[in-house]
């Protein structure tokens, strides 16, 4: 990649200098060796993951694409702030980029902190065609540091993504591997009885999904920094040194619970968004969510960075070391969680049933099951989703705002300390004042497992109208899961605002997870015109049809002008 | 956590807060090397050392003394969160930060709030978690406080603010000796 820097003027009416730097990617067909396996993929500059961009805020960047494969391709800048026609979304900011040609992305850069580039077309991002972004502020940072690293996480398939896409059409328990067996439920029998264990596998059947529907797409090698657990990515540092890691989750279907055993970690940052600081044992890093956190290591040894897939079906690992080829233990994936009935409470009855109605004695007894494994006591799950349900009870039912009561997914620190959750971020520094919203949307996250259809309200992508929503309205979206997946929601172009209930504290976030039988708000402050898109970052919800386009009416009148002079709407909507 | 619990639990962490500021402020003052020194009279103060708090460092990032030197510091808190000024050493501060983690937890201490009559509260039994050590304030953004403080011969100090996360991110500066 070159960089080349130049002072340059900018927009005739803008009379100060502005920094101006210039990137070009190419975009390639590369070998991807995750030490499990070699597979053929997509990538930048000739390897996966691509560069990692260095930005500064306040530059102006022009990036020449040229697409070097024999398909469209497109590059989406993940979490930028930037005018729609620069997003990279095929259909709705631009047509996209053909075979042969470049393409110049060319804007401002009005934000700082990590995040993300990939491509918007097809499946070419969990082939490998994504990278980091690292934008440096204009200001000090509320937090020090020595020296820093970007994690980037992904989930890497031996199948490419159209045929995983078309395995899951077929039959969407083709990557599960940890479906309940004849044998399971003979040993549930034994517990609870032949004729209980029936009625709960009757009920999960009736639903089309099983406990173990947790991760949809099992098999993959999860790498750090494009290297399998094997190969090791190994960040140095010299003792007493703190050291900002940059974790972002470039997967395409996986949560990862991220933990460095034997250091705490102070998250500083979400999303690219300063949060006061929160110091953690663990961390869930939802599919496109970044998170920095800082460590320090005072002692002269290596430490293990452990990413445990949620549903425990795999890991990525590196770590940080004083000197290459030093290493620390690798712990053991903990037990698989199970689902419980109360994740599937939105499921259940579509949104209009409180999961709350259910009495305790019924969770109880229905998720007695979760204990099953008998090397599970005291550990982590096993204190989930069973005992009591009294809410004095915090001892031994973790609970988290942002999951269902008794949600069997309630992720708990494997040291027994502390586990972050959404209700612990808060804004280091507010970027909008605090508003009521103007109008409230509500938006249910739906799907049919059996024929893997995601849609959004029961609508598909390519049967739904778009969004349209108000230059200068603050919305607040309702997103009410009614399926049992783990769904992170993305809007481009504009900030979504999480509420934790903390006002003016609520954090920016571009993706917003929501777990099962969950309803989660966000609000978004409509300051970007355009068209934009909106979906669930699971690459394959995304693909069978959890999307919308949003169309932003209005804006300041130059915007308008050029709005309607560029923009032609795709063909998608 | 319910209601209930966290009454329950009040005392205790009362307890701990106080033992464990008796210990930062008082008990470390007077063990050779390991001292801390102690609060100073207005009348021995031989400078003063303007230290302004910002979200979450501080100006200056390490402060200069002499063994036996009493310095007036006026620390101001020109950030947007609650922050502390503190004088002690690296393990003081960790058992603070626990004690603090546990007014966090509690609703004593909010982002850019310290709820101070929750503070003031007598719980019977002379203890309340007023934050009143001699050589620590804490402060809602835009105030201005003095400590005067006496050091004593060289040793490892820092200054630190511990409100839950800040030192992790770097609040704290190092007190060298001349």
């Amino acid at each position: 990649m070159k960089k080349r820097m130049l002072a340059a003027l900018f927009g005739g009416l803008v009379s100060m200098a502005v920094t101006a730097a210039e990137y070009d990617i190419s975009v390639d067909r590369v070998q991807i060796d995750t030490g499990d396996f070699v597979k053929e993929g997509i990538g930048y500059n000739g390897a996966s993951p691509g560069p990692i961009l260095r930005f500064k805020e306040g530059e102006e960047v022009t990036i020449n694409v040229t697409n070097n494969l024999d398909e469209m391709t497109s590059i989406h800048w993940h979490g930028l702030i930037l005018p729609f026609e620069q997003d990279g979304v095929p259909g709705i900011s631009f047509p996209g980029i053909k075979p042969g040609e470049t393409f110049t992305y060319q804007f401002p850069i009005v934000q700082a902190g990590t995040y993300w580039f990939h491509s918007h077309s097809g499946f070419q991002e969990p082939n490998g065609a994504y990278g980091a972004i690292v934008i440096e502020p204009e200001g000090r940072e509320p937090f020090r540091y020595d020296r820093e690293y970007v994690v980037q996480l992904t989930d890497k398939h031996p199948h490419s993504g159209d045929r995983i896409m078309r395995n899951l059409k077929m039959s969407a328990d083709y990557y599960n591997r940890q479906q309940q067996t004849v044998g399971d439920f003979f040993a549930e029998s034994g517990e609870k009885g032949f004729m209980a264990a029936l009625q709960d596998r009757m009920m999960w059947g009736d639903m089309r999904m099983m406990k173990a529907d947790i991760e949809d797409v099992q098999g993959f090698t999860g790498l750090i920094n494009g290297k399998g657990p094997e190969q090791n990515w190994t960040g140095l540092f010299e003792p007493g040194e703190r050291i900002r890691l940059r974790f972002i989750n470039s997967s395409a279907m996986t949560y990862f619970d991220v933990r460095i055993p034997g250091l705490e970690m102070t998250v500083v940052q979400a999303d690219g968004n300063n949060v006061q600081p929160v110091n953690v044992d663990e961390f869930r890093i939802g599919v496109a969510e970044t998170y920095d956190v800082i460590v320090r290591i005072k002692d002269e040894k290596a430490y293990t960075i452990f990413a445990e897939s949620m549903g425990r079906s795999g890991y990525a690992r590196g770590t940080l070391a004083p000197e290459e080829g030093m290493t620390a233990e690798v712990p053991e994936l903990r037990e698989a969680p199970l689902l419980t009935m109360a994740d599937m409470a939105g499921h259940m009855d579509h949104g209009g049933m409180d999961h709350g109605d259910m009495s305790s004695d019924d969770m109880a007894d229905m998720n007695r099951d979760d204990t099953g494994g008998d090397d599970m006591a005291g550990m982590d799950h096993s204190a989930m989703g069973h005992g009591s349900m009294d809410e004095g009870d915090g001892a031994s039912m973790p609970e988290d705002p942002f999951y269902a009561k008794g949600s069997g997914l309630v992720p708990t620190a494997s040291n027994g300390g502390k586990f972050l959750s959404y209700a612990d971020l808060k804004a280091q520094n507010p970027l909008y004042e605090h508003r009521e919203a103007t109008r409230e949307i509500e938006l249910r996250l739906t799907g049919n497992m059996e024929r893997y259809e995601w849609s959004i309200n029961g609508i598909k992508y390519e049967d739904a109208d778009p969004i349209v929503l108000q230059y200068g309205e603050r919305v607040r979206f309702k997103f009410v899961n009614e399926t049992m997946m783990t769904h992170p929601m993305h809007l481009h172009g504009m900030w979504s605002i999480l509420d934790v209930g903390e006002g003016k504290w609520n954090p920016l976030k571009h993706v917003i997870s929501v777990a099962p039988a969950t309803t989660v708000y966000m609000e978004t402050e409509v300051d970007a015109p355009g068209e934009w898109a909106f979906h669930c970052h699971l690459s394959y919800h995304a693909a069978s049809g959890m999307f919308r386009k949003i169309v932003v009416e209005g804006g300041p009148d130059s915007t308008v002008a050029e709005g309607k002079q560029n923009g032609t709407p795709g063909g998608e909507s | 956590m319910n209601q209930i619990l966290k009454n329950a639990l009040l005392p205790a962490m009362l307890l701990a807060i106080s033992s464990g500021t008796y210990a930062a402020g008082e008990h470390g003052g007077h063990h050779g090397s390991d001292s801390v020194g102690e609060p100073g009279k207005a009348e021995n103060v031989s400078r003063t050392i303007d230290v302004t708090m910002m979200d979450n460092y501080y100006e200056p990032e390490s402060i200069s003394v002499k063994p036996g030197e009493t310095i007036r510091f006026r620390v101001s808190n020109e950030g947007a969160l609650v922050h502390e000024f503190n004088i002690g050493t690296a393990e003081m501060h960790e058992a603070h930060q626990e004690e603090m983690q546990m007014m966090v937890e509690h609703g004593v201490l909010k982002g850019d709030h310290i709820d101070r009559e929750m503070m003031e509260m007598d719980m019977g039994n002379g203890h309340s978690m007023k934050h009143d050590d001699p050589n620590s304030v804490l402060m809602e953004p835009g105030e201005t406080r003095e400590i005067i403080w006496t050091f004593a011969e060289a040793t490892d100090l820092e200054f630190a603010c511990n409100v839950p996360g800040h030192y992790q991110a770097g609040m704290y500066g190092d007190i060298d000796f001349e």
